[in-house]
């Protein structure tokens, strides 16, 4: 990987197994250089997907967590004070633009309102993105892209994308993949047998039926390859299993319980 | 025969014929005895007769047993003479010599020397006392603990008479809970009976007589095994977890006999016993009872096939639509028992079998418990033995081909009822009683048709698979036929008044539409029950007030559905966790920092360094350099007014979606999302019936939490009577100003006029009254907001509750999301 002023240039493949048309249709995009939108519950593989993306086109990536407190001119950019003069100094997505690299601004709808308007001009045929403390706007490399995610659970009455907003994306929706699909990739990614892994997928399907019962989010594909890891590292296949995937989960003791005992009846306990 | 000893014959002759001959019966059996030891023995007889003639009888007649027992006439002589003590002992002699020749055989002398010691001291103390312990059963009061038992079961009955407690009292409750919960737990029962009987008779002798719940709650608390009600929430996890169904959980039968508990379900609930041997029966029978929903054995083309096979009927569904599979045994006749058996075994068999593909390790571990567990005694064991070797036999594939099918994937109940057919027809395997049947199961297994059951539905997959690939969702059962309208308490007079007596535009059908009104005349003067509260109206024909004119009773509903609000819970678990989500992130004591403020604790570094950048740039930058933490202060009250009239339970045009389906899921909603702000939140239903019959109903007061029993209600809401909504708001201010806080909300949610059936017709008098109310309120600093679904609501909402302060939902679907979304838009404009 090669980073230079926040951008990342994928050098190494990243791993991804496609499930469905999402190459395709990302492709389709990047080819008319539509904006995208990647919905789907945590860990389900948004990121490793835009990525993977990434270094297919072999364009760099600028990925931005966005939260509440995100403002415009940490995206835009600020002036800073050096010696006894301001600075100009681009912010990620104005640097994207200028350079032509994959935009990813990650759970969008935690940022305010105020601040996703900013990429309004930049989701149109204008492709603008106008910086208003400098009185300028400068118009996207042509290979400049921006995707976008966010996770349906966290959508919210108040504080949803609004409807302006998304209809200016192509939307890719993404689920946990199919048990022998997900199973490969526990394989590959943590590098634990297929019995194991096989045993994961099998248990997290289980454990996902629990989705209404207060947990917020379900067992994700990427805390299964956490819990492969942790046994490929040498620890007790439950124990990694309540580290990983129990523990980060829920802090409700019955709920905490009920998944305990689905993976025990998988990876009973030794002796 | 001595002379003396004729003598006493004759006496006794004399006075009856019974006795002289009974004297005379018993006598051979004394006769090798000495002449003084005879002439003491009728002496005794005598006595015995003289002082209660059943007394004596019972002594003639148990002569010849005690000689037996006893070898001679001590001590038993002696221990009857004791019954001469007291006055009106008769009782007890009868039982002791009914009795003691046994016991001194089964607990040899000291054992009968202390049974009889125990009883005699309670001829001294109360007689009817002593009368019980001698009339029951030794073999039963001894029970399996011998002597010491004894004692031990007798032991707090000294302390308890103290309290004026009757051994009979005691003894039955005390060999129950002996029977239930050992020596140990009857210790501890009169202990606290003893505390419960000094607060108070009647409550005290309920508590021994194990009629009270809290001498009920009590045995269950003590009840060795492992207790379900604890774990409940775990099991109805599991469940879901396994079989993506979400059942309700009920409380099984339990009895104060003891016996074994089963897991039973009727398709749509599951019935858990109070106790269960442990937790790894209780979760093995949670796994094998949800298996049995999940592979079809309540499925009803498969239940039909199974009727249709034995060429019979499929029978007529019972009053609440469920079926029972009884007439398929019924044809077995007296050995119906042995084949139910023999087909629950086929079953089981196929049903484990099909789980264990699901969870690996499932039979090993059925088959770990069985054999941790006792054999059971008697014909039980063949059975037992014989669900064993089944599942072990399917583990290493040994299994007959005729069993050999009830294992691969596609095999269904007819498979198994085949098999145990031939099974049937070639066995060997014994007889047995109902009582013994219990014991014949393994361990997590139990009789497939315990209860009649909801046929359910066949899921949508082919392959065979538990929760139907992850799917989640309601229960595939049938859904339940429409509940039709309830009566309130007391009559409806939808129902009982003849149409032509109905005065006024009451009983509106569909959604705010009233029905044609025909005014013959002004209300009845139906006297309605006294109490309540009673409010003015204002009529605005004399555009005055009518002093306590209606009249505001509070009833309870009745109807409680927990399976509904289960149902409504999963319908809208989307809309419920979004909101939830929502109100999280927004929650006031989420101290966020408010950035850019004039004053504050902190610098918010950032405008700091813009404020700086912009200065030296030559701009003239607002000094917003700060930010703030602090929790938003909101203090809101809400009270939730839902009318509950007829018309609620029509459906919306032509939609096929009753008002009541939204109404419920709204309010069901709105409560979650209350939990979640904090907010303090009440939430009522009102209906009425005359101007002094108005209903209002707490289904959530302020004090009370947002609970299952909450929810339970709101599930079973349902419609009746009519709409006199004026003195519901007066009625609920009043309940509003009891809450502290400084903002009150008073949402009405309605779905067409007010209206009774005493209005005379004239929407308008109602009407004008509502609005009197709500001016009312918001003297009272109420603010009264209107969300109705009438279309027509635009009509008469904003005279009656002000430009602003009413919204007509045009589509009903929309309710249950919008309700808490109006709220909190209400509040944030009140804040």
């Amino acid at each position: 990987m090669a980073e230079s002023n926040g951008l990342r240039l994928l050098i190494d493949e990243p791993f991804y197994q496609p499930v469905a048309n999402e190459v395709r249709v990302f492709l389709a995009a990047w080819d008319r250089r539509l904006p995208v939108m990647l919905k789907g519950p945590t860990g389900c593989g948004k990121t490793r997907f835009l990525e993977h993306m990434a270094w297919r086109l072999k364009r760099p990536l600028v990925t931005v967590a966005c939260h509440e407190d995100l403002t415009s001119s940490d995206l835009i950019g600020r002036f800073l004070i050096e010696g006894n003069e301001t600075v100009w100094q681009d912010g990620p997505l104005t640097r994207a633009v200028r350079e032509g690299a994959i935009c990813y601004l990650d759970e969008i709808v935690e940022a305010r309102t105020d601040t996703t308007v900013v990429i309004h001009p930049l989701t149109d045929h204008r492709r603008h993105l106008p910086i208003e403390k400098l009185g300028i706007e400068i118009t996207a490399h042509r290979d400049f892209m921006l995707v976008i995610s966010y996770n349906p659970g966290y959508q919210t009455v108040l504080k949803d994308l609004k409807p302006s907003t998304k209809q200016r994306f192509v939307g890719m929706n993404f689920h946990y993949p199919p048990a022998d699909v997900e199973t490969r990739i526990v394989m590959k990614e943590a590098g634990v047998d297929e019995g194991r892994a096989k045993a994961l997928v099998a248990a997290a399907g289980k454990a996902r039926n629990l989705k209404e019962q207060g947990l917020q989010e379900v067992t994700s594909t990427r805390a299964l390859i956490y819990a492969g890891a942790l046994m490929v590292a040498g620890l007790d296949a439950l124990e990694a299993c309540v580290v990983a995937i129990i523990h980060p989960q829920t802090d409700d003791p019955e709920l905490a319980e009920a998944l305990l005992e689905i993976f025990r009846t998988f990876f009973p306990e030794q002796g | 025969m001595s002379a003396a000893t004729e003598d006493i014959l004759d006496h006794l002759a004399a006075i009856s014929f019974v006795a002289g001959r009974d004297a005379r019966a018993a006598l051979p059996a004394v006769t090798s005895l000495s002449e003084t030891a005879v002439l003491r023995y009728l002496e005794t007889g005598r006595d015995l007769f003289f002082y209660d003639r059943e007394a004596g009888k019972a002594f003639f007649h148990a002569t010849a047993d005690l000689m037996q027992a006893f070898g001679g006439l001590d001590p038993w002589l002696d221990q009857a003479r004791h019954f001469l003590s007291q006055r009106g002992t008769f009782r007890a002699a009868v039982g002791f010599f009914e009795q003691a020749g046994a016991v001194r055989r089964s607990r040899g002398a000291d054992g009968e020397a202390l049974w009889f010691d125990l009883g005699a001291t309670w001829i001294d103390r109360h007689v009817d006392s002593a009368a019980s312990y001698f009339r029951v059963p030794a073999a039963i009061l001894f029970g399996n603990a011998g002597t010491e038992g004894l004692r031990a079961l007798l032991a707090p009955a000294d302390t308890l008479a103290r309290g004026r407690l009757g051994l009979g009292t005691y003894l039955e409750g005390a060999i129950r809970v002996r029977g239930i919960c050992g020596l140990d737990g009857v210790a501890e029962w009169a202990r606290r009976g003893a505390d419960v009987l000094a607060a108070g008779r009647v409550r005290g002798e309920a508590w021994f007589r194990l009629e009270s719940d809290e001498a009920r709650n009590f045995l269950l608390e003590v009840l060795p095994g492992f207790h379900m009600g604890a774990h409940k929430r775990l099991f109805g996890l599991l469940l879901q977890a396994w079989t993506g169904l979400h059942l309700p959980l009920e409380e099984g039968g339990w009895s104060l006999e003891g016996g074994r508990s089963f897991l039973e379900t009727d398709g749509r609930s599951l019935f858990v016993p109070a106790v269960m041997p442990d937790r790894e029966e209780a979760l093995l029978a949670f796994y094998h009872t949800g298996a049995h929903l999940v592979f079809d054995s309540y499925e009803q083309d498969a239940i039909r096939a199974l009727f249709a096979e034995t060429g019979m009927e499929h029978p007529p569904l019972d009053s609440d639509q469920r079926m029972t599979w009884r007439p398929l045994f019924a044809r077995f006749g007296e050995d119906m028992i042995r084949f139910q058996l023999i087909f629950d075994l086929c079953e089981d068999l196929r049903v484990d079998v099909a789980l264990e593909r699901e969870m690996p390790g499932y039979l090993a571990r059925v088959v770990r418990a069985a054999r941790g567990h006792h054999l059971p005694e008697g014909p039980a064991r063949y059975y037992y033995e014989a669900g064993l070797r089944l599942l072990e036999d399917a583990r290493a594939g040994r299994l007959s081909a005729g069993l050999a099918v009830l294992t691969t994937p596609q095999a269904g109940i007819v498979d198994a009822f085949r098999a145990a057919l031939t099974w049937y027809a070639n066995t060997d395997l014994p007889p047995l009683t109902l009582a013994e049947r219990a014991s014949a199961y393994l361990p997590g297994h139990s009789p497939n048709a315990a209860r009649p059951v909801y046929p359910r539905r066949k899921r949508d997959s082919d392959a065979p698979e538990m929760d139907g690939g992850g799917g989640l969702g309601a229960a595939g059962h049938e859904e339940k036929p429409r509940e039709s309208p309830q009566q309130a308490e007391g009559n409806d007079p939808d129902m009982d008044i003849p149409p032509e007596d109905i005065q006024g535009t009451g009983g509106r059908v569909g959604v705010g539409i009233p029905m044609p009104a025909k005014v013959t005349g002004s209300g009845r003067g139906v006297k309605g029950p006294r109490g309540g509260w009673a409010y003015r109206e204002w009529d605005y024909r004399h555009q005055s007030y009518k002093e306590d004119w209606a009249r505001v009773h509070e009833r309870s509903l009745r109807e409680y559905d927990e399976a509904k609000a289960i149902e409504i819970a999963i319908a809208y678990d989307g809309t419920l966790r979004r909101l939830k989500q929502a109100l999280q992130a927004q929650k006031p004591t989420r101290m966020a920092p408010r950035r850019r403020q004039y004053e504050g604790d902190e610098p918010d570094l950032e405008a700091a360094v813009q404020f700086m950048v912009e200065r030296r740039a030559g701009r003239s930058p607002k000094a917003s350099v700060y930010q703030q933490r602090r929790p938003q202060q909101r203090d809101t009250a809400v009270l939730l007014l839902a009318d509950l009239s007829t018309s609620i339970m029509a459906e919306a045009g032509d939609s096929g979606v009753r008002v009541v389906d939204r109404l419920r899921a709204a309010m069901l909603l709105f409560g979650e999302a209350l939990v979640e702000v904090g907010d303090p939140f009440a939430l009522y239903g009102f209906a009425s019936k005359y101007h002094d019959e108005v209903l209002l109903y707490p289904i959530k007061r302020f004090a009370d939490r947002f609970d299952t029993r909450v929810r339970a209600l709101l599930g079973g809401l349902s419609g009746r009577l009519a709409t006199r909504m004026g003195a519901a708001i007066r009625h609920s201010s009043r309940l509003m100003l009891r809450s502290p806080a400084q903002r009150r909300l008073l949402l009405i949610l309605s779905d067409g006029r007010p209206a009774d059936y005493d209005d005379g017709g004239d929407p308008r008098y109602l009407q004008e009254d509502t609005r009197m109310a709500v001016k009312e309120a918001q003297d009272l600093g109420i603010h009264a907001f209107c969300i109705s679904l009438d279309p027509r609501g635009g009509e008469y909402l904003p005279l009656v509750f002000g430009p602003g302060h009413y919204l007509v939902l045009p589509h009903l679907d929309s309710l249950p999301a919008r309700l808490p979304e109006i709220y909190l838009r209400l509040r944030g404009h009140s804040a």
